[in-house]
């Protein structure tokens, strides 16, 4: 006689230590393989975009810093340029220039993020410490800069709140080759881990074509060897200025997302030091009226932020309150491939897709 | 009668030793994992912290008892205290000198293995009674890994046994005397090399922890425990720690004898220390490095890499001891 | 077995390294002088312009004014002026836009408290909150403040 076997219904999440936060999956698990798993969110949902109809423009700006918490310099750029690309405003030079030293600095410090929680996630501890201690030195830049170390709040409308402050300009520069020797202490650590690529290599693959249709953009993306980028494709801020590789990979599995996103601080990296070597002197805030009243129209814009592609929609009616806002937000479009990962594979290979996937829960739930 | 009351004495002693090992292994496992984490560990209770786990531990006697209302209360409570007893009774066995040992038994070596196998019942009873799902995982998975792991274990302890001559742990690291090249870890490197995995995996230790894997089953099968209850399945947890590098240090580093006939005159127990304290700091050193394997995985790396490993080296000690003879 | 020995090499070297860990609290932390902290309100500068309760995304400052005492004088002044900080996000427009620089960043920011009640500050606390003032403040300073009044002076 058979034993008789029965599928188990888990609920992993809300509260559990590898969802990141608020996010549940209700699994149904045969031994320790997973047979269905249906992702439930929303627990974190803020109602940013329906707030934001009753905001003014700059008072949207620091609910952006709270959606992707891990990446608000992004979120603000990718508001204020819509913003700016429907009232066709010019920014000066100098504002530019900062936004995107700052934005390549918060696409290291996302991705420390992400790298030390992902190896927490497969069992390693000390990654995560070491991560945050460079994301430190990043948070201290922008501490120094703007006056918070998470929601920065340091974009406006039309440019940015505070010019660099006496020397850091050249704290940066020293920060990038000290980042990279931490690099290397960080390949020295995980990358040649036979168990850790053991972990990572074949779990979770998808091809190019179900990346595309199903949306997903950032690393999620280009682990597939598509090379899309919107920084390259779309140029916005001044990334035409600069050269730099998109990386890519192209086995489509989760170690292929972790070198993709390990060359692209290296990439940031060189990024940094090309840009701190012209900027260029002069006013921080562009010729802005008071309020800011943008004509009456529709406009979307988007950005690469470390998640993916960011976009942001706004049909204005000529008020200085939007009369709707939509974000695009990566984490949330890129979380849609999970259920079909997740078929067939263990428990354990469940926390390495959803880690490679690279989530933020604010983001997810807007 | 004196006998009874000299043998209560040793035994309260051992537990006292025992006890104050696993209080400071736990301290230095935190002040390790943190000085490698770039943080400095427990350091506010006491001075630098030496009190902490005595204030965790108070800590949880005084915690609320919790049994869930649809557990298997009968087993819930039995469990811990399965897990626990044969990881104290391990200890009677083992000798730290030439004359520091409790019980001189002739099988010594089956004696600490057999016994402590006993303990995963603990565990698995512990992950089922709890009626918790990731518990029940938690606890299949210890079934597994612990019996899996069980093998290899024992397989490679065989050649030692075959070298010695002898299942007696006394007379095995007597075999060891005269200098580090007489330590079976030389000859047995192979030996020695599976045992101290299958022994991090027996000990449920990264990176073999997975039935309390933190991020995949928040805590396994002790997940529903609070309490002294919790305790005790740490406590067993260390004991067992406090066993497997002390039958590290007997089996294959020469238990008491000093690395060069020279220096005899250092006592055996330090030399006996020195060596414990080195397998348990690599437990520390390694949990502090590396990840975690995954099921399938583990179960195939026992099977069919440590395994054969094993009975190749039985084999081949086994030819080589016949040629010399 | 390169790569986890390699890696054993790494936590190894770490050991000895310098820790990075601050003694706070024993040891405060001192941020830089932008922080955005709990704000500093001094009530006789206020001239009840309402601008930082318009521009507060959160709707956390609630004011009123009453007459000058003053009968020769025409203008307001601040009754009562509370900050919630439970939902105050210290997103720093307030102090932006306020033309006489009556409310200013700190740098302090330890705000933690058993109940919420504890956390609706009134204009005595916030004026009592006098320390690590912030060096720069409003964008939006009316002449008049600009001439004469150092605000650093209280660093
Ligand atoms: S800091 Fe921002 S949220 Fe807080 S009171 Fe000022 S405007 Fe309102
Ligand atoms: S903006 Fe300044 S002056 Fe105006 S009401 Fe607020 S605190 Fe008073």
């Amino acid at each position: 006689m058979a034993i008789r076997t029965e599928q188990l219904l888990l609920n992993v999440g809300p509260q559990h230590p590898s969802t990141h936060g608020v996010f549940r999956i209700v699994v149904t698990i045969d031994g320790e393989t997973i047979v269905n798993a249906t992702p439930v969110m929303g627990y974190l949902h803020r109602g940013t975009e329906k707030l934001a109809e009753q905001l003014t423009y700059t008072q949207i700006i620091p609910y952006t810093d709270r959606m992707d918490y891990v990446s608000a310099m992004t979120n603000n750029y990718v508001l204020c340029h819509t913003v700016e690309k429907l009232m066709q405003l010019e920014v000066p030079e100098r504002a530019e220039f900062l936004r995107l030293i700052v934005m390549e600095l918060q696409r290291i410090a996302s991705h420390l993020v992400w790298w030390g929680t992902y190896l927490l996630d497969i069992g390693a501890m000390s990654p995560f410490l070491y991560a945050f201690r460079d994301r430190e030195r990043i948070i201290h830049l922008f501490n120094e800069l703007c006056g918070a170390r998470l929601t920065y709040f340091y974009m406006r409308i039309g440019g940015v709140k505070w010019d660099a402050p006496e020397g850091w300009l050249d704290r940066v520069r020293a920060f990038v080759p000290t980042m990279r020797a931490q690099m290397a202490q960080y390949d020295a650590l995980v990358s040649g881990n036979e168990i850790f690529l053991a972990r990572m290599k074949g779990i979770g693959t998808y091809d190019a074509q179900t990346a595309i249709a199903y949306g997903l953009s950032g690393a999620n993306l280009r682990c597939t060897g598509v090379p899309y980028d919107v920084r390259t494709h779309h140029p916005y801020s001044l990334y035409d200025r600069f050269s730099f590789r998109v990386p890519i990979a192209h086995s489509g599995d989760c170690y292929a997302r972790y070198c993709v996103r390990i060359a692209e601080i290296h990439e940031s990296l060189n990024i940094l030091e090309q840009a701190l070597d012209v900027v260029p002197d002069g006013p921080i805030m562009g010729k802005v009226p008071r309020v800011v009243r943008p004509p009456e129209g529709e406009v979307t814009a988007s950005i690469e932020s470390p998640r993916g592609e960011i976009g942001c929609t706004i049909v204005s009616k000529g008020k200085d309150r939007p009369y709707r806002l939509k974000f695009r937000r990566p984490s949330f479009v890129n979380l849609q491939i999970l259920p079909k990962l997740l078929i067939g594979e263990s428990m354990t290979n469940l926390v390495t897709i959803l880690g490679a996937i690279d989530i933020v829960v604010g983001e997810v739930d807007g | 009668m004196s006998m009874f009351v000299s043998a209560m004495t040793t035994a309260a002693v051992m537990m006292g030793i025992t006890l104050g090992f696993v209080t400071y292994a736990i301290y230095a496992e935190r002040k390790v994992l943190g000085w490698m984490q770039l943080r400095i560990g427990p350091n506010r209770v006491g001075p630098w912290g030496l009190l902490q786990t005595v204030a965790d531990v108070l800590k949880l006697l005084l915690k609320e008892d919790i049994v869930p209302h649809k557990a298997d209360r009968t087993m819930f409570l039995l469990a811990p205290i399965v897990a626990f007893v044969p990881s104290f009774t391990v200890i009677a066995a083992l000798p730290f000198s030439e004359h520091l040992l409790l019980a001189d038994i002739t099988i010594g070596l089956l004696y600490v293995l057999a016994v402590s196998s006993i303990s995963t019942l603990g565990i698995v009873l512990g992950g089922w009674a709890s009626n918790n799902k990731y518990a029940l995982l938690g606890g299949m998975r210890a079934a597994a890994q612990m019996i899996s792991y069980e093998v290899p274990l024992l397989l490679s302890v065989v050649p030692v046994v075959m070298l010695a001559g002898s299942l007696r742990l006394g007379d095995i690291v007597q075999e060891q005397a005269g200098g580090f090249w007489h330590w079976y870890i030389v000859p047995q490197f192979f030996a020695f090399g599976v045992f101290l995995i299958a022994s991090v995996a027996e000990l449920n230790r990264t990176p073999f922890d997975l039935p309390e894997a933190e991020s995949e089953l928040v805590a396994g099968y002790h997940v529903e425990y609070s309490g002294f209850r919790f305790a005790f399945f740490m406590l067993a947890e260390y004991m067992y720690v406090f066993a497997m590098a002390a039958m590290t240090t007997v089996l294959f580093l020469g238990g008491w004898h000093a690395p060069h006939p020279a220096l005899d005159v250092v006592p055996g127990v330090v030399w006996f220390v020195l060596k414990f304290v080195g397998v348990v700091f690599f437990l520390f050193w390694i949990r502090a490095t590396l990840p975690r394997l995954r099921v399938d995985q583990l179960m195939g790396f026992a099977w069919t890499v440590l395994l054969p490993i094993a009975l190749l080296d039985i084999v081949v000690t086994a030819i080589v001891q016949s040629i010399i003879r | 077995m390169k790569g986890i020995a390699k890696g054993l090499g790494v936590t190894m070297k770490h050991m000895f390294a310098p820790k990075v860990t601050s003694a706070y609290p024993d040891v405060p932390i001192d941020m830089p002088d932008r922080f955005r902290g709990v704000q500093y309100f001094e009530p006789d500068l206020c001239i009840v312009c309402n601008q930082c309760v318009r521009i507060c995304p959160t709707d956390c400052i609630t004011l009123t004014g009453k007459p000058n005492p003053d009968p020769l004088k025409k203008n307001k002044v601040i009754d009562t002026f509370n900050v919630n900080f439970e939902i105050c996000i210290l997103c720093d427009l307030c102090t932006e836009v306020c033309p006489t620089e009556a409310i200013v960043m700190t740098n302090n920011f330890e705000l933690a408290a058993y109940s919420r009640d504890e956390l609706y500050k009134d204009k005595e606390w916030l004026y009592a909150n006098n320390t690590h003032i912030r060096s720069e403040n409003s964008t939006n300073l009316s002449p008049a403040a600009k001439g004469g009044k150092d605000n650093g002076s209280e660093r």
